[in-house]
């Protein structure tokens, strides 16, 4: 329960750090996308569960505050939990590599559907201009801040961890 | 706790896809359903927001305005340089409009006496003075320039050619106090003298005198042109206008001032008509 509401505050955090003083980073030429880096995190550091309910609730919250079409943005992140959950069972140390792998791949992702969804579907056909300024910066940004990041939900995790089994005497804290 | 969630991610995964398809079509099908949703989202984000960014944007300010120093003063160094290129090219504009008005008022004045040829000049040196009385023209006998040629500027006459070279010519101009001109009334060709004077140059003016005028037909305002009975002065050229006049002491004759047309003070581009007047030596 414990794990669940730390999860909820840093999204929270994540949230208003991205929507807030990450557009002010004069260094940023794209805002990066930390709700997707925790998704994609907690996915791969908890399993397919947790990584599906962090990436519906972050999805909606972006949904409900940027977006006209409440739910897509949270299916999207909901299924990126899905698929990075898969590469739970490889998870055992704060190895940076696949969680890199996996952010690039997922923000790619979602990048693209987010082009092919909002403006595509409006007819904006021009796909080169949109990759090169928006979609490019933006995994490049994220990557970056995964970089940052990571290792920080990494040590949380960890301790969560940690403190659970202590609690519980069980080995099986992950689902 | 754990034990809640028995079925599989799966399961989950297709009961939230459901969830969210069917958030998506309730939104697209109406609004209105959202709005307390977003609006109690806000309550638990938005004062965060408002704050955080404040401190960010404090911090950023912070940050930049120290960082912004080094760059304005380069800013500032690079701006100053253009605003002195810009000036100087601004100069060069506002000299090259000026001189365009020029021109053009000579080609006026070139349209205005059809009937001579004329050879376009520009004065390169005056004498010292607050209105020179002569002046040296940048046009010699390499162009045709002879002496007694006249020379007109601003819509009318300026004066005579009294001395040349190869690419100079000095022009003595009608305010000079040794410059007699024959001229006469336009509206009753009455002849008469008009000379500069030293005195009177400083107000502009010229005097002219032994003016016949029995009728009181020449008023103030009236037009002085060059006479056809002048020996140096080609007919009909506007010498300027009268200013006052009064009778003479011998009753027969008026005499009083003319304002020159042209404006001696800034003359820069002449005319210099390389007709000369057809005299009975010349005419042989």
């Amino acid at each position: 329960m414990k794990r669940k509401f730390i999860i909820l505050l840093i999204l929270w955090i994540f949230f208003i750090l991205q929507t807030t003083v990450l557009h002010m980073v004069p260094a940023l030429s794209a805002t990066p996308n930390l709700l997707l880096i925790l998704t994609v995190s907690i996915a791969f550091m908890q399993g397919q569960k947790e990584g599906m309910m962090t990436g519906f609730i972050a999805g909606l919250l972006s949904d409900l505050f940027y977006s006209q079409v409440l739910g897509l943005t949270a299916l999207i992140f909901l299924l990126i939990g899905y698929f990075c959950g898969f590469f739970a069972h490889i998870y055992f140390d704060d190895d940076i590599k696949v969680p890199l792998l996996l952010v690039g791949t997922a923000d790619l992702t979602y990048n693209l559907l987010v082009y092919v969804f909002r403006f595509l579907l409006n007819g904006h056909t021009n796909f080169g201009g949109y990759l090169s300024s928006i979609i490019l910066p933006d995994v490049i940004s994220t990557l970056i801040f995964t970089l940052l990041l990571y290792r920080l939900l990494y040590l949380i995790n960890h301790s969560l961890v940690e403190k659970e089994k202590k609690g519980r005497q069980s080995l099986w804290i992950r689902d | 706790m754990k034990k809640r969630f028995n079925f599989t991610s799966k399961n989950l995964l297709v009961v939230m896809v459901i969830v969210c398809i069917a958030l998506i079509l309730a939104t697209m099908t109406s609004k209105l359903v959202m709005k307390p949703l977003r609006d109690g989202t806000g309550f638990i984000v938005a004062p965060f927001q408002n704050s955080v960014n404040r401190i960010g944007g404090w911090l950023s300010d912070q940050f930049s305005g120290f960082q912004d120093v080094q760059k304005l003063s380069k800013e500032n160094k690079d701006l100053r340089a253009q605003i002195d290129e810009l000036t100087t090219k601004n100069n060069a504009l506002v000299q090259q409009q000026s001189e365009l008005d020029r021109l053009e008022s000579l080609y006026q004045l070139d349209k205005e006496y059809p009937q001579y040829s004329k050879v376009g000049a520009e004065v390169i040196s005056k004498d010292p003075g607050n209105w020179y009385s002569t002046f040296v023209v940048n046009k010699g006998t390499a162009d045709g320039i002879k002496v007694n040629m006249n020379v007109i500027a601003q819509g009318g006459l300026i004066g005579i050619v009294t001395e040349v070279g190869r690419n100079w010519a000095q022009v003595r101009s009608i305010i000079d106090d040794d410059s007699n001109i024959s001229a006469m009334a336009q509206s009753t060709s009455e002849p008469c003298i008009v000379t500069g004077n030293l005195l009177s140059m400083d107000s502009g003016k010229i005097d002219f005198s032994g003016l016949r005028d029995k009728d009181n037909a020449v008023i103030e305002g009236a037009s002085i042109v060059t006479s056809n009975i002048s020996d140096k002065y080609l007919t009909g050229l506007l010498v300027g206008y009268v200013s006052d006049i009064s009778m003479d002491s011998n009753n027969l004759t008026k005499s009083g001032t003319i304002i020159p047309v042209a404006n001696f003070r800034s003359l820069r581009e002449v005319l210099i008509i390389t007709d000369l007047k057809q005299t009975k030596e010349n005419s042989k």
